[in-house]
This record gives structure tokens, sequence and C-alpha cells, in this order.
């Protein structure tokens, strides 16, 4: 089982409580780059071997300092949906975001690699539309992440990942599938439908060796839809992908002993990231996963 | 035998934030077939097109009346429901309606379109969602289970941050119809939902964006049974990621507080009771958004097939909008 330290309490997210979330916010706001770095960094040096991220001005700057002094594997997720969400309201809903991030996509340095794809961009093509979007991210990422930092797997945020599934847009997913293997990365998916997902890859015969995806996986079910048990099963047909654990702590609501203690029964399995707001935190939840899985692997 | 039954025909209006939301949950209902997008913005409609080749795509509103549909989903801004929904009915496009809340502007024209709708058959359904949400759900059943004694008084808020840092001037919030119907009217239906009835009795609304924008209020109500209430609306509150709702109820045994994430319970001097969502089993068969979107929505489909009233039906949404005009009478808005 391999760590990977997330990013949600650098966004100031509690799914536990709203209000712990706001006092996040005030006593966090002065929290610099450089101590949210220092997180990561104790991460990494007390069991983390990678760094999921939603890539966004916040996670770039402390990927920028991380990468100087440690080795580590990107799991980067986009769009960074809240971001988005926040400029859908300034601009005026999802059509003046879409000309906004085109905008912005257009003035970028990586112009040249997005230039063949104008066309398909005027005629509202969906799929040169993500791949274009997609260029421009990885693009963003590896300006700041240096010789030390490994671009693993992007994932497509759960609000793209799990519309594309309700609305079965296959043709979409297999595409951007086929767009990142080229460029030897991990096409990754997140998804708060662990179930569903599973299912429809089935169905779409897609090949599970050959991704990354992220569910949550609780010992109380938080977010494992429709249930924990059906989630756990699905986890039986994906041998071969690489599956990253999220919400271990249920928000909060467990304590890393019992996250491990749920986590080390479950197959297939293989990585699973959490995310510190605090120094004592950070090396005592990853001293402690990681002591926890390594008795798992030598007890079997 | 033949088992198959007859799927309902769905077309949402209006392909922003919600209606994508609602289009992407309602695809993987089974008794669901996504038939046709109506769409004013060209790039939206265009996308659309491409994205779904089987659908229909249309921007203009007569056109789904030659679409056979069962359902209409109406998820444009506010101002526009209720020309839309007018020609809906009036065109007999479809008898089952749902719309995002308000049921419309105002509670003249809601009385009308309620009043248009009693005399067709169908069901209907606004979308106040929070009464899908396991904690006010379970905030209801220790309400009606009478867990507080007699209602004495209660606090109720409504805060945002989407317009907090856009700059002054702006017509943005313009289009969401204003503070009272975009954010206030959910817990104002909590609390009717909660309290049955409410009369206001004093009520202020300031602007900050522009002159003539309403984008805070406070107002006080009193229900039938003596317990008095105070409101908390603003959508340029700083330091709120989401929208955030709550109600802190008291009784003469003790006091409720419930909001999105957790609902606590203090009676007397006995230990405080709390429960997370993590607690209330807030799992649902697709989750996108909150899981009582999903919740929402099945309801209202099951609703149609059982040919029974929705939870927020047109008859019960009129009164968050008589309640609302209320407060802007009060406030002389």
């Amino acid at each position: 089982m391999q760590l990977l330290v997330g990013d949600n309490p650098f966004h100031d997210i509690s799914h536990l409580s709203q209000e712990r979330a706001r006092t996040r916010i005030i006593e966090e706001s002065d929290l610099q780059i450089a101590e949210a770095a220092n997180l990561v960094k104790a991460s990494l040096q007390t069991g983390a071997t990678g760094f999921m991220f939603s890539v966004s001005e916040t996670t770039l700057s402390i990927l920028k300092s991380v990468s100087q002094t440690e080795k580590l594997e990107l799991y980067a997720i986009v769009p960074y949906a809240y971001e988005y969400v926040r400029l859908a309201t300034k601009t005026g809903g999802i059509s003046g975001l879409a000309k906004k991030v085109i905008r912005e996509i257009a003035f970028s340095s990586n112009i040249i690699a997005i230039a063949p794809n104008t066309l398909g961009v005027v005629r509202a093509d969906l799929n040169v539309l993500l791949k274009t979007y997609i260029i421009y991210e990885i693009s963003r990422v590896k300006a700041v992440s240096g010789k030390n930092a490994k671009l693993k797997s992007v994932l497509l945020h759960e609000i793209i990942t799990d519309m594309a599934l309700a609305l079965d847009l296959d043709w979409l997913l297999k595409s951007y599938i086929t767009f990142l293997k080229k460029r030897r990365i991990r096409p990754g998916f997140e998804t708060r439908n662990f179930t569903y997902l599973v299912d429809k890859f089935e169905e779409w015969n897609i090949d599970f060796s050959e991704i990354t995806i992220t569910a949550p996986f609780n010992r109380v079910g938080f977010q494992m839809n429709p249930s924990k048990t059906s989630c756990e099963k699905a986890l039986q047909k994906v041998a071969g992908a690489e599956v990253v654990a999220m919400s271990v702590l249920a928000a909060g609501y467990l304590k890393p002993a019992e996250a491990a203690g749920y986590l080390k029964i479950l197959p297939n399995v293989t990585h699973t990231v959490v995310g510190v707001s605090k120094m004592r935190h950070a090396t005592e939840t990853f001293r402690l996963l990681e002591q926890e899985f390594a008795r798992s692997t030598s007890q079997m | 035998m033949n088992t198959q039954v007859k799927k309902l025909r769905v077309a949402v209006v209006g392909l922003g934030k919600m209606g994508l939301l609602h289009a992407s949950l309602l695809n993987t209902l089974p008794e669901v077939q996504l038939a046709a997008f109506c769409e004013k913005n060209p790039f939206m409609r265009k996308l659309a097109k491409r994205t779904f080749k089987t659908t229909f795509v249309t921007d203009e509103l007569q056109n789904l009346s030659i679409q056979n549909l069962d359902v209409v989903y109406v998820t444009t801004p506010i101002p526009s429901h209720y020309p839309i929904l007018k020609t809906i009915l009036s065109d007999g496009i479809a008898s089952n309606i749902f719309v995002e809340k308000t049921l419309s502007s105002n509670y003249e024209d809601s009385k009308k379109l309620n009043y248009i709708f009693t005399q067709k058959s169908g069901v209907n359904m606004v979308g106040y969602m929070k009464r899908f949400s396991v904690t006010f759900k379970k905030a209801k059943e220790l309400l009606d289970n009478q867990a507080l004694g007699t209602l004495v008084s209660f606090d109720a808020y409504a805060y945002s941050s989407d317009f907090a840092d856009v700059p002054k001037g702006s017509k943005l919030s313009g289009a969401r119809g204003g503070v009272l119907e975009d954010l206030g009217s959910h817990v104002v239906d909590l609390a009717l939902w909660f309290f049955k009835d409410l009369t206001i009795t004093s009520a202020s609304v300031k602007s900050f964006l522009a002159q003539g924008s309403p984008d805070s209020a406070t107002f006080q109500t009193e229900a039938p049974d003596g317990n008095k209430g105070t409101f908390n609306i603003s959508w340029v509150k700083s330091g709120y990621r989401m929208p955030e709702f709550g109600l802190t109820i008291t009784g003469t045994k003790g006091t409720l507080a419930v909001c999105d994430t957790d609902v606590t319970l203090q009676l007397g001097t006995k230990p405080l009771k709390k429960w997370f969502r993590q607690d209330l089993n807030d799992n649902v068969g697709f989750l996108l958004g909150d899981p009582e979107y999903f919740r929402e929505d099945s309801h209202f489909i099951d609703c149609i097939i059982h040919h029974s009233t929705s939870e927020s039906s047109f008859e019960s949404a009129l009164k968050v909008d008589r309640l609302l005009d209320e407060v802007a009478q009060k406030a002389g808005v």
C-alpha cells in the first residue's frame, strides 16, 4: 500500500463540519505556502510517496517548493471544480466560464501545442475541448514540478467523471484514456460512484490495468455509493487497476488507526490518500499508516 | 409476458449548472429517457448537439410540443420561470413539471401558475432540495416527535460568499433574482416545512452590489402558536466556501441546531446528542453534487409513476413565495 498526501486542508475543506471549514479559513488564511509545503515534505519524509492535488495556484506553489528537495509522484486532479464554480458565478454561467477558460488557454505559453485544436474548440467539440484543457493543465504542472517530481497520473475531477458516467459519454472517457497513454501519463478518474464506474467500465471494455481510480473507502461507508457492501464487491473486479482510497477518515469522523484497520482487509486497494493540516497530524498519521500497512504485508 | 415498462420522456429546459446536474442524475434512473434539451445560449446548444447525438436540442420552447414528452425540468434563472412554465402549461408540452426554486419571481405569478396546474392532471414539484438532506430530515423527525416540547423561538440563516468579492455595480446578481429568492427561499421553505405557517412581523433588505439589488435581508416572523423567528440571509458574506443553511430552534424542553453537516440536540441537563451526516445513512444510488439532488429527482419520478403528490409541490412552494413577497413589502423594496 502506497501513501499519498492530499490537499483538501489547503483549500479549507471539511466534509465533517462547515463550522470547522470556516474556522480553518479564519485561522489559516495566513497559512503561508511555505508552511503547507513543509506539511507535504514532512508527510513525504514519514511514509508518503506522492502528492494528490487539485491543480490550482495554491497547490502549484506548494508543489514548486516541495519538488526542490523531495522526490515524489504527482497525482493531479483537474479541473479544480470549486474555483471554476466561483468563476461561473462571476462570468454569468457555464458559457461565460467556457469562454473565459478558452481565452486563458489561448493566452497561455503553450499556444503551439494548443493551436492545432482551435477548430474543434470553435465547433464546441467536447472531445477537443477536454484534450485542449488537459494539455493546458499538464503544462501548468510540469512548469513548476522540476525533475524530482514525476507526473504519474492526471485524474478527472469527480464532477466530470461522474457526469460523463451518468450521461454515458463512453467515447469521451475512452478518448481521454488514449490521449494520456500516448503521453505516458496514467489516465485517472476520481469518483464518488465507484460501483457505477466499475460496472460501466466493464460494459465499455475499459482495461482497468491501464487506469487509476480514486474513490471513498472507509469503515462507516461514508460516500460509498450506493452502499458500502456494493463498493467492496466492486473492488474485487478491478484487479490490476491502481485504486486510491480517499475519504479514509470519513472526513475526520474516524481515527487513522480505525481507517487502517479497515483498509487492510480490502482487496485491490493500492494507495491511500490522506490530507493533513498540522505538522503533528502529518508525522503521526503517515508513520502510523505506514506501520499498520507494513505489519499487514509481513503477516501475508 | 412483456415486462418492459415505457420510459418517461424528459426534457430539460436550461443547460446551466443545475440543468446539467439534473440531466445527469435523471439519466441514471432506469425509468427515464433524456429526450430533449432546450437552451438559448448558442455555445451550450452547439455543445449539446455535438455531445448528445440522439437527444433533440432546440432553442425554442414551442418545438418541445412535438416531442411527446412526459416530463419537463425547468432549470433556467428565476425571472424566466413564469413565462416558461406558462408556455409549457398552455401548450400542453408535458403534464409533469419540475422547476428549480423558486416557483416564480412573485406570489401573484406563482398563484396563477398553481391555478392553471390545478385545471390539469399531472405531478409538479419545486426544487427545494434541502428537504431531502439527511440532517434536515432528522430535525423534522425530532420536531414532529415533539422532542423540544412547545416551540418558543428560532433563528434561521442562509449565507454564501457568492458575491462577496464581486465589484460594486456588477449586474450579475440580478440574473439570479435577488438574495431572497436565490438563497433565502431554501431556509424559508425549511422553516415552513418545520413550523407549517409563518407571518412576517418586520423586515429589512440591504443592497451592496448595486442600487436596488437585494443582497442581504433580516426579518422576523411569528407562527400561530406564538413561535417567534428571526432570519438572516446574505450572499455577500465572506468566508463561506459553500452556501450554508441552518436553524437553531428553542422549545420548552431544550434546543435543536441543524445545518447541512450535522444536527445537535440539547435537552435540559441531559448529555448533548449530535448526529453527523456520517451517522444518518447518507448514501444514494448516484452521487452528483449533494446526495439530496438524487433523492429529490428519484422522489419526483416515483411520484409520477405512482400518481402521488410530491414533497414540495407548487401548492407548498406558493407559501414560500407569499412569505418572500411579505418580506419585500415590509422592507419597502
